[in-house]
């Protein structure tokens, strides 16, 4: 699929599968076009170009078909603030074509599954952030969907609710749900998904399993450090230290990516100490997706 | 179904909303009590000034002639006291809750057919604009009352000088008659103004019995359904900010549903509104609304119809919460002052009065009042409603372009 803004090109040429069953994670920086993939798989946005199908059903020719097999999680928190948790999902699930006995049995089931049946009569704009983000997953859940779609639905929130939201995924996804689930926490990608898809300025810049993306940077080890100086006085001459693959610096950070850090570590020392420049910290990383993307754009994925 | 169910969400939100009751229901019926008693006069429609009226001897035929001549009065209207006590009607007088009394003796026919000068008293409050008028009144009235007694004695004189009576009874009922006769004449004032109503409607109305509220009643409905329907345009604003319109979408349903679901309720709301306000009008204020129950549903539907397609266009150009008030505020005082709601559209000359009808409310008023003020029948009210219902088309379709949903 593509999709334009004007001369933004938010989504460009982006093609994946899920399979059924599975937990799908697009992982990406702010602005890479996750959300942009998400509204036009709810059939909010017409892509400019391309098609997709959901359980089959085109997102262009039978978009009801298709808004019925899914529940969407947006970014935004989106509640009828007015109303208590239980009219919100009594709402919510009417519009899902919920009715009656069904209708008031899945609603306790949800507020069982969020953690809100204490507070069901609580008006929504009086609960907290953690609150208010549980609820708004729930909504998604009450016509059990085939597919549940969820675009960044921790963000900004306590962990305790943070945890509860993960462990649902799971769960739903172990009742045979298939989750398609967008984050820019590394940790939750690796955590939570089957496939992995890296995406950076509308793009999928790489796509498969956790164990395979990391092969991607190989053997090598991630090593961050500070240091009490300008990241330029050590740049370039650790760029040229042997055992070195690639040097970032970011916020006064500096990522390294180096064969065996054992080894490299003591050569960085003394080649700081040389240049009259101190190492104030230094953490060593094992191989993550997040090395992925450094490797792959040179950038962090955190802002 | 989801369509009925998105409008039972509005309504839920609406009454949950505290201002709701107060723009809805509250404040349209402390306006139409305030504009009746601004633009009414007394209650029971007679501006005459009330004048206390103590009979001493009510078998007396001279003391009800005096009264039938009062009754004729342009300036006051004379209220019958009940028991013969002067000093409670003095301390009414005093009290301002009548303009002046009038003590009418024992024996005040007696003296005046006999040609003597028969003293009344009367109570008045020399200091008031009122009580100066009620004693001129009075006085005029006394004197074509004495003038009578006077013609009717002379007539009798001289018929006795002529032929003579037969007996005492037979003068008593000579004199009687000519006084009945001269009084009569004297109620036939000399100079008659005859007044014409200009521009006179097609159609003959039955009467209906004078009401200050014919005006302010329909008049403060149409403005607060206009003003009131800032409830429902709110919900649909806040839909939108919250961001739960686009999630609606996410939901199977069309964008056709959700627009058909915050009409419905918008309709439902205002239908509501105007059917409690018509009650209150009949029940309360007197507005006789259901001598043409189907006329008035006519107007009422119609009505409903085109203010709920202006929620929806309220609510389609509003971002903000306060953008909402303020089209609704701007909507209540264009539509309601040049609709005729606030002032009779007739009293206002030809031009205004069709710049006036170039408003729906206009129309609105008409139908109201072609039931309540014209007496008029069913076939009245089909013009008005037929307009008001083209307003709603037109309305609903600017409202459907101008939609966004985000
Ligand atoms: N309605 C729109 N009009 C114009 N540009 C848009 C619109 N929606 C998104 N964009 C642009 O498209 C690009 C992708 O945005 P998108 O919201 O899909 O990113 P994202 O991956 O979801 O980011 P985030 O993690 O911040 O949510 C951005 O450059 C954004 O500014
Ligand atoms: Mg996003």
């Amino acid at each position: 699929m593509h999709k334009n803004f004007g001369d933004v090109y938010a989504v460009q040429g982006v093609n994946f599968d899920v399979q059924a069953g599975e937990i799908f994670s697009l992982l990406g920086p702010n602005g890479a076009g996750k959300s942009t993939i998400i509204s036009m798989l709810a059939c909010l946005l017409e892509p400019t170009q391309g098609d997709a199908l959901v359980m089959g059903h085109s997102i262009l020719r039978d978009p009801m078909a298709v808004k019925a097999a899914i529940g969407v999680i947006p970014q935004d928190i989106a509640l009828y603030e007015d109303l208590s948790a239980r009219e919100n999902l009594n709402f919510w699930g009417k519009m899902y074509g919920l009715r009656g006995a069904a209708l008031r049995q899945r609603v306790d089931e949800v507020l069982g599954v969020i953690g809100l049946a204490e507070r069901q009569k609580g008006r929504v704009g009086k609960f907290s952030g953690g609150m208010k983000r549980r609820l708004n997953v729930g909504i998604a859940l009450l016509h059990k969907p085939h597919v549940i779609i969820m675009d960044e639905p921790t963000v900004g929130i306590d962990p305790q609710s943070r945890r509860n939201i993960l462990d649902n995924v799971k769960e739903l996804n172990q009742q045979g749900m298939t989750v398609l689930y967008t984050t820019h926490y590394m940790e939750e990608a690796q955590e939570l998904s089957d496939n992995i898809a890296i995406m950076d300025q509308g793009k999928i810049i790489a796509h498969g399993t956790h164990d395979e993306l990391v092969k991607i940077v190989g053997e090598l080890d991630r090593i961050d450090l500070t240091i009490n100086a300008e990241a330029g006085r050590v740049l370039e001459r650790w760029q040229a230290t042997e055992g070195v693959h690639q040097v970032s610096a970011e916020n006064g950070q500096l990522t390294l990516l180096v064969d065996d850090s054992n080894v490299v570590l003591p050569r960085l020392f003394e080649s700081a100490s040389r240049g009259g420049v101190r190492i104030t910290s230094v953490e060593i990383q094992e191989p993550n997706l997040e090395a992925v993307f450094l490797h792959l754009t040179g950038r962090a994925l955190r802002d | 179904m989801r369509v009925i169910d998105l409008a039972l969400k509005d309504l839920l939100q609406i009454v949950r909303d505290r201002r709701s009751a107060f723009f809805l229901g509250v404040m349209p019926i402390l306006f139409t009590f305030f504009f009746g008693l601004v633009f009414g006069s007394s209650a029971e429609g007679d501006p005459r000034l009330p004048v206390g009226f103590v009979i001493h001897d009510e078998s007396d035929a001279l003391s009800a002639s005096s009264q039938t001549l009062l009754e004729a009065s342009d300036a006051i209207r004379p209220v019958l006291l009940e028991g013969n006590d002067a000093d409670s009607a003095a301390e009414s007088v005093r009290d301002g809750d009548l303009a002046g009394a009038v003590i009418v003796p024992v024996g005040f026919g007696e003296q005046a057919l006999a040609g003597e000068k028969p003293r009344l008293t009367v109570i008045v409050d020399q200091n008031t604009p009122a009580g100066q008028t009620a004693s001129s009144a009075v006085q005029a009235a006394m004197t074509r009352l004495l003038g009578a007694v006077e013609t009717a004695r002379l007539s009798a004189e001289a018929f006795e000088a002529r032929e003579g009576f037969e007996s005492e009874a037979a003068r008593r009922a000579y004199l009687d008659e000519a006084l009945a006769l001269a009084s009569e004449a004297w109620l036939q004032p000399p100079l008659t103004v005859a007044v014409e109503q200009s521009g006179a409607a097609a159609e003959e109305g039955e009467e209906i019995s004078p009401n200050v509220y014919t005006q302010s009643s329909p008049g403060m409905i149409v403005q607060f359904v206009v003003f009131g329907l800032n409830t429902s345009a709110m919900v649909l604003v806040l839909e939108r900010r919250s961001r739960t319109l686009q999630r609606l979408l996410t939901t199977p349903i069309t964008r056709t549903q959700v627009i058909a679901g915050h009409v419905l309720a918008m309709f439902l709301v205002v239908f509501l509104q105007q059917a409690l306000l018509v009650a209150f009008g009949q029940l309360a204020f007197g507005v006789d609304y259901m001598r043409e129950p189907l006329a008035i549903l006519l107007v009422m539907v119609t009505l409903a119809l085109w203010v709920a397609s202006l929620g929806l266009l309220i609510g389609a150009m509003s971002k903000s919460e306060d953008q909402v008030i303020m089209w609704a505020l701007m909507a209540m005082f264009v539509f309601s002052a040049l609709g005729g709601a606030w002032f009779p559209l007739d009293v206002t000359g030809k031009t205004f009065a069709a710049i006036g009808h170039l408003m729906p409310t206009a129309w609105a008023m008409d139908g109201f009042q072609n039931i309540v003020l014209r007496g008029l029948g069913l076939s009245s009210v089909l013009l008005p409603a037929g307009i008001l219902l083209a307003y709603a088309v037109a309305f609903f379709a600017l409202a459907v372009w101008r939609f966004k949903f985000e």
